[in-house]
């Protein structure tokens, strides 16, 4: 009988077995797990700690053993040191090799936190498993929490800062970027955010290194000899991808690379999720999109090829949705990219946004508190990559009109669209 | 396989009749600020004249907002194919809408997301969508994909 290995049981792995079993593979499944809290979901974490969600939520799909029934895989709790990519094996952290037909990667990624001195200390954290969610929560509901630094104006520092903030807890978002959100965020936007933030009451300390966390994490310390004294630290720099069992003959940048059916270079070893470089739709460039939805949409792609079915997943573009303090902010595309800009506010619905267009592709999008014309507009944008014709639909007109954007912006998009296409005859 | 609700833009005059059958259908709090799933417009063509449309949920046979939600709140009814919803944990998160190429979904007073479900029990129960029953042109049918010609 075929057997197949999966490591990791994330968003990707799951979605894997599922279209494994779904595209009719009959083969024996071995999911291999460091915990038996799968297959969670990181985003979920703060919505558990503050209540919004109960424990079993966080596992949107159920928990692993009714799944591993439904699904016919065993679970194994003995980590993979190793993928040996010509062997087809996986050598387990008791020294064991096990030997397999195809082999799955879907490790996914983990918190990053930089090695300053102090970053071990006993009140700094950070967040992304349900252990940290658990560890968080213990703390704020058993000592007197004042105040809090976060490091890391991101999508995850912005929910903590949100979490704690509910709690009365004086909070500053502490980053080296000059704003909120800069792998996202155009400036303007976050103006408009920082603006608010800080009428909150949230203290903004941006352009700072961290240069150490001192007193357990009681006090941090930046570069430029400024320090806070708090009671707790917050770690949400970013993420890595956790690619270490992937072993010399797999080709790994930041990620490992994939292709088009998440195949890795060596063959029958896959990889898909937050562990993955798939194809970033903009650049034509292989790049860890680390996005819940592109995690379960290659992980489907892996399960259907593993199961003899050939599919392909296009890619994705960068993009990101966070809801907070009564915002909403979503970002689309290269924010670091240059272009013609078009403001749209409706100041009476209170919503704005950021078009940039260079040539004759939108190359980045900014909505604050206008997340209804998103949709339509991150398909077109996605299918502008793809080398889709200049005019928009009807049915995503009447959508954009429907929701209040204004006809002069729709023939901006088409417009530019226009010059390119003169131009290339 | 699945059902659909076609629209056939020929016929319809965007008379709004399906997007109060949807109110109703659905007991939506219209005067607290929400809309009918449906939405009725007209656009004028580029030869001057004009086109009308009702659009709701296309009920995408793989629909981007199911693998969207971080809560797995959606998912495909079994018997009609229709995109269907329980918001229990929806966290108002709003990846859905950023997901979906024709903005469907929409969010009650509570945040929590709703959206065209196909009236998928009166479909289970032989019945039209309310959309569909109403429609006074006959523009709006339910039908299966197969049948389903190009919008």
């Amino acid at each position: 009988m075929q057997k197949t290995a999966v490591a990791g049981f994330g968003c990707a792995g799951y979605h894997a077995v599922r279209s494994m079993r779904e595209h009719g593979y009959q083969g024996e499944i071995d999911v291999y797990t460091n915990t038996q809290w799968a297959p969670a979901n990181p985003m979920l974490t703060t919505y558990y700690i503050c209540g919004k969600l109960q424990r079993e939520a966080t596992l949107p799909f159920g928990a692993i053993k009714e799944l591993s029934q439904k699904y016919n895989f065993h679970i194994i709790t003995t980590s993979v040191q190793k993928v040996l990519s010509e062997e087809k094996a996986v050598l387990l952290q008791d020294g064991k090799t096990k030997y397999y037909d195809q082999i799955l990667i879907s490790t996914g990624a983990r918190a990053f936190v930089p090695p300053i001195p102090g970053h071990e200390g006993e009140r700094v954290f950070s967040m992304r498993t349900i252990e940290d969610a658990d560890y968080v929560r213990k703390i704020l509901e058993g000592r007197e929490i004042k105040r809090a630094v976060v490091v890391g104006a991101s999508m995850v520092g912005i929910k903590l800062v949100e979490l704690l903030y509910a709690r009365g807890i004086h909070c500053t978002l502490v980053d080296m970027a000059p704003y909120i959100f800069p792998l996202a965020a155009v400036p303007c936007v976050a103006a408009e955010i920082e603006r608010r933030l800080t009428g909150m009451g949230v203290e903004l300390a941006f352009s700072k290194a961290l240069k150490a966390i001192e007193e357990d994490g009681q006090r941090v310390v930046f570069a430029d000899g400024e320090s806070i004294s708090c009671d707790m630290v917050l770690m949400c720099i970013g993420t890595r991808a956790n690619t270490e069992i992937a072993d010399e003959n797999i080709t790994v940048n930041r990620g490992i690379v994939v292709d088009k059916r998440m195949r890795t270079n060596m063959q029958d070893i896959y990889c898909a999720g937050d562990c993955s470089e798939g194809c970033n739709l903009q650049t034509g460039d292989n790049q860890i999109i680390g996005i819940w939805d592109n995690a379960a949409r290659q992980g489907e792609t892996a399960g259907a090829n593993m199961a003899g079915v050939v599919k392909e997943y296009e890619g994705n573009m960068l993009h990101n949705i966070t809801h907070f303090m009564g915002m909403d902010f979503i970002g689309f595309g290269d924010v670091k990219s240059e272009g013609e800009e078009f403001l749209y506010e409706n100041k009476e619905k209170g919503e704005t946004f950021v078009i940039r267009v260079k040539g004759n592709k939108p190359v980045c999008m900014n909505f604050l508190d206008s997340y209804g014309a998103s949709g339509v507009l991150k398909a077109y944008m996605i299918n502008k990559f793809g080398g889709a014709g200049r005019q928009m639909d009807s049915v995503s007109k009447v959508r954009l009109l429907n929701e209040g954007i204004p006809e002069k912006l729709i023939n901006f998009l088409e417009s530019n669209s226009e010059e390119e296409d003169e131009w290339e005859k | 396989m699945g059902k659909v609700i076609e629209l056939n833009a020929d016929k319809c005059s965007a008379c709004g009749a399906c997007a109060v059958a949807c109110m109703d259908q659905n007991d939506l709090d219209v005067t607290g600020g929400a809309s009918a799933f449906r939405i009725v417009r007209d656009l004028e063509g580029a030869d001057g004249g004009y086109e009308y449309y009702s659009i709701a949920c296309f009920h995408c046979e793989d629909a981007p907002c199911i693998s969207a939600c971080p809560c797995n709140c959606l998912k495909k009814d079994e018997e009609t194919g229709f995109t269907v919803y329980d918001n229990e944990n929806c966290i108002g998160c709003h990846s859905c809408a950023m997901a979906c190429p024709y903005g469907a979904p929409c969010y009650g007073k509570d945040g929590k997301m709703i959206k065209c479900g196909g009236c998928a029990v009166r479909v289970k129960n032989g019945l039209e969508p309310a959309c569909v029953a109403n429609c006074p042109t006959g523009a709006l049918r339910c039908v299966d994909r197969t049948e389903c010609e190009e919008l």
